[in-house]
């Protein structure tokens, strides 16, 4: 590319174009080079939609559950959800009364859980789960296995 | 999108999986005489309670769009419960 840009400003110099027709055709070059940076972009990992959550347990097995449910004990959960789906969740905390987040700080505060639910901000709740796509959670004990993570 | 398509399954303790598929739309449509007051009652709740009616049918409406893709599954040894939002 610096080759071709070298032969312009050459043919510049020996007159045989104006400088007006060098800046379009150096311009020209410029643009033909410009769709470089999103093809290294597009090669990054697409962003994760869904938060999953799963959990195998074997736990159950001979307990009052698992004959409950005349099974063998083994459960399982898989739950998929919607990032945009948290984040919808997330922005309508912006509509609770400020009343109502009063008496409810009161009452936490009551319980001996000193949070200021009224510094709780939708937009940090939405950077919270911005950076989800970066958590793993992966719990392997002997009789469970939890994972949690972003696809 | 709006969710096109909800499928509740459960499995009792025979094995044998139940499933319903409910599509969205239509059943909003037969739904809608009993729709339209519901919607009016939570509007006029949103006034008593002092929450904005317009930013609630927003949120609402956000939350109804993101639905899509939601999956839920629960196995306890032989039953299970699945519902499924496409």
């Amino acid at each position: 590319m610096n080759e071709q840009r070298r032969q312009v400003l050459q043919m510049l110099a020996e007159g045989k174009i104006t400088a007006e027709e060098a800046e379009r055709l150096i311009d020209a070059l410029g643009r033909d080079r410009s769709p470089s940076p999103p093809e290294a972009g597009s090669r990054t990992k697409p962003r994760p939609k869904y938060l999953r959550v799963v959990v195998v347990s074997e736990e159950g097995a001979g307990d009052w559950a698992g004959e409950a449910f005349g099974g063998d004990g083994t459960s399982r959960i898989n739950i998929r959800v919607p990032l945009q789906l948290l984040r919808a969740g997330v922005r309508l905390t912006s509509l609770v009364p400020p009343q109502a987040l009063t008496r409810a700080n009161a009452e936490l505060h009551r319980s001996g859980v000193d949070i200021d639910l009224t510094q709780l901000k939708p937009q940090h709740i939405e950077e919270l789960i911005e950076h989800l796509d970066e958590l793993t959670v992966d719990i392997d004990s002997a009789d469970a296995k939890v994972q949690i993570f972003c696809e | 999108m709006i969710p096109r398509l909800v499928t509740v399954g459960w499995r009792p303790g025979d094995g044998r999986w139940r499933r319903v598929h409910v599509p969205v739309l239509p059943a909003l449509l037969v739904l809608s005489p009993l729709l339209l007051p519901a919607v009016l009652g939570g509007l006029v709740a949103c006034v008593v309670f002092g929450v904005s009616p317009l930013g609630a049918l927003r949120g609402a409406g956000r939350l109804v769009w993101a639905l899509p893709g939601t999956r839920f599954e629960i196995e306890q040894g032989r039953t299970a419960v699945l519902v499924n939002v496409r």
